[in-house]
């Protein structure tokens, strides 16, 4: 027969049996301290991990003060303690006795070190490849989660600020962050004057993508500077070691991105007072003349301006027809020349022979009844024309003379 | 270069320019006429920049979360 449980009853089973059960007393548990927390209260909690799973630690005040060592992230440690239900969350947990420090760091933290060391001895965290930020980007670039609340709060920053905003998504945490966030960086080349790196604030393990070779490479790669902002103000990260600037928060790096909009329109308008003051300052230095300047210099300076302007359109618009006209005449002077050369093609064989065309502004001459004596004939030979004078004209067919 | 392509950085630069050399008093009255109209014109081309921005969000996916769209 099936028995049915209220929750605080089953928790409470729970509770009896794994509480009772002397194999989970007076245990030694191995493990690396994480998501540490120094409760106001006195009693500390954290998170004990090993590579594929974790349980959560209490330290109560009064077990706390014989431990002779801070607690920190990151730290190997060996706990002391009981297995206990907490039954309002159902949640099994480790009730600390004693935490004695095992031998060296986590085996993340000295991976991390690992590569710290690689990339700083090949340089990306050298102060001399810093770049400068852009004082008035125009495309922000910016690598993050598209529904985390980093991305608002940067963009609440950015605000007025009349810039192109190009998002890159990347996952920020868990399986496959490292690669999305590298390609994320990497998709932006070319596209931004400055890129914003950024994640809200999480776990050890949450941030930990930050922290990876890959991510660090393409930062350094990144062809615009990088301003790096991953969690909270304490959390560091290899990311910021290779970006150009940290910033302590998403906040911050947005703030950095861009100058301040109101401090820029406050300049805007001393610059244009201090103009003007400069200007007047200048015209009282020349009062003897300050009436001239004012009722006709500058009437007349517009004026004259205006007048330059109407003139140059004008000659803008001759110059225009000019082009055109030119144009045309140009063309139908080498049509007129190619036809003078057509028709000259066509009889020069002949010509060259020794014969010649007779010519009247009438026509060809192609007998003798064409002309009358005394009238001027052009003759076109092979090389050159002349101009003949008839004497005689003659109808009769070739004689012999 | 038009000033509609000007950028914001550039514009600024200029008027800085303009701004210092007003401030000298060394240019003839004429030529400052000619740099105080030509700041007065940076200052509104900057302006209306930084007036005309509206929030222009792009994502690289071509997807963006209902709430910024």
């Amino acid at each position: 027969m099936t028995q049915i449980f209220t929750v605080t009853d089953l928790n409470e089973r729970i509770k009896d049996r794994l509480e009772n059960d002397p194999r989970l007393h007076d245990l030694w548990a191995r493990g690396e301290i994480s998501n540490y927390v120094n409760h106001r209260s006195g009693h500390r909690y954290f998170t004990l991990k090993d590579r594929d799973s974790q349980i959560s630690c209490v330290l109560f005040k009064n077990s706390g003060v014989r431990l002779g060592f801070e607690l920190k992230d990151g730290q190997n440690v060996l706990v002391y303690g009981d297995v206990a239900v907490y039954r309002p969350q159902g949640r099994v947990q480790l009730m600390a006795r004693g935490i004695r420090l095992d031998e060296g760091l986590g085996f993340r933290h000295l991976q991390l070190e690992a590569v710290k060391k690689k990339l700083a001895g090949e340089g990306l965290f050298g102060l001399e490849r810093k770049r400068e930020l852009p004082r008035y980007p125009q495309r922000i670039g910016i690598v993050t989660s598209p529904q985390g609340a980093a991305l608002r709060d940067v963009l609440r920053i950015i605000g007025a600020y009349p810039a192109r905003i190009i998002l890159s998504p990347a996952q920020v945490q868990g399986d496959g962050a490292e690669e999305s966030i590298a390609l994320a960086i990497r998709a932006l080349q070319g596209k931004a004057d400055v890129v914003i790196v950024c994640r809200g604030g999480g776990s050890t393990e949450d941030l930990w993508c930050f922290n990876s070779e890959i991510v660090a490479r393409a930062i350094f790669e990144c062809d615009s500077p990088v301003i790096s902002a991953v969690g909270h103000e304490t959390d560091v990260t290899i990311a910021d070691f290779v970006a150009d600037v940290r910033a302590p928060t998403p906040t911050a790096a947005a703030e950095m991105a861009v100058p301040d909009i109101v401090a820029l329109q406050t300049y805007l308008v001393q610059a244009q007072v201090r103009m003007a003051r400069a200007l007047w300052s200048g015209l009282e230095r020349k009062r003897e003349r300050l009436d001239y300047l004012v009722r006709s210099f500058s009437a007349q300076k517009m004026y004259a301006l205006a007048s330059e302007m109407r003139q140059r359109l004008d000659w803008l618009n001759e110059r225009l027809g000019d082009a055109q006209k030119e144009k045309l005449t140009e063309s139908k002077r080498r049509l007129e020349l190619a036809q003078g050369r057509l028709a000259a093609v066509g009889p020069r064989a002949t010509l060259s022979r020794g014969y010649a065309i007779a010519r009247l502004p009438r026509g060809l001459v192609l007998g003798a009844e064409d002309v009358r004596p005394g009238e001027v004939v052009e003759l076109i030979l092979a090389r050159g024309r002349i101009l003949a004078k008839v004497l005689e004209c003659n109808s009769e067919a070739e004689d012999s003379r | 270069m038009s000033e509609k392509e000007m950028g914001l950085e550039e514009a600024l630069d200029d008027l800085e320019r303009i701004v210092e050399e007003l401030e000298d008093g060394k240019k003839s009255l004429e030529e400052s006429l000619d740099l105080y109209e030509k700041g007065t014109k940076l200052v509104r081309l900057c302006q209306a920049r930084l007036e005309s921005a509206e929030q222009r969000i792009e994502s690289l996916t071509g997807e963006l979360p209902p709430d910024l769209d």
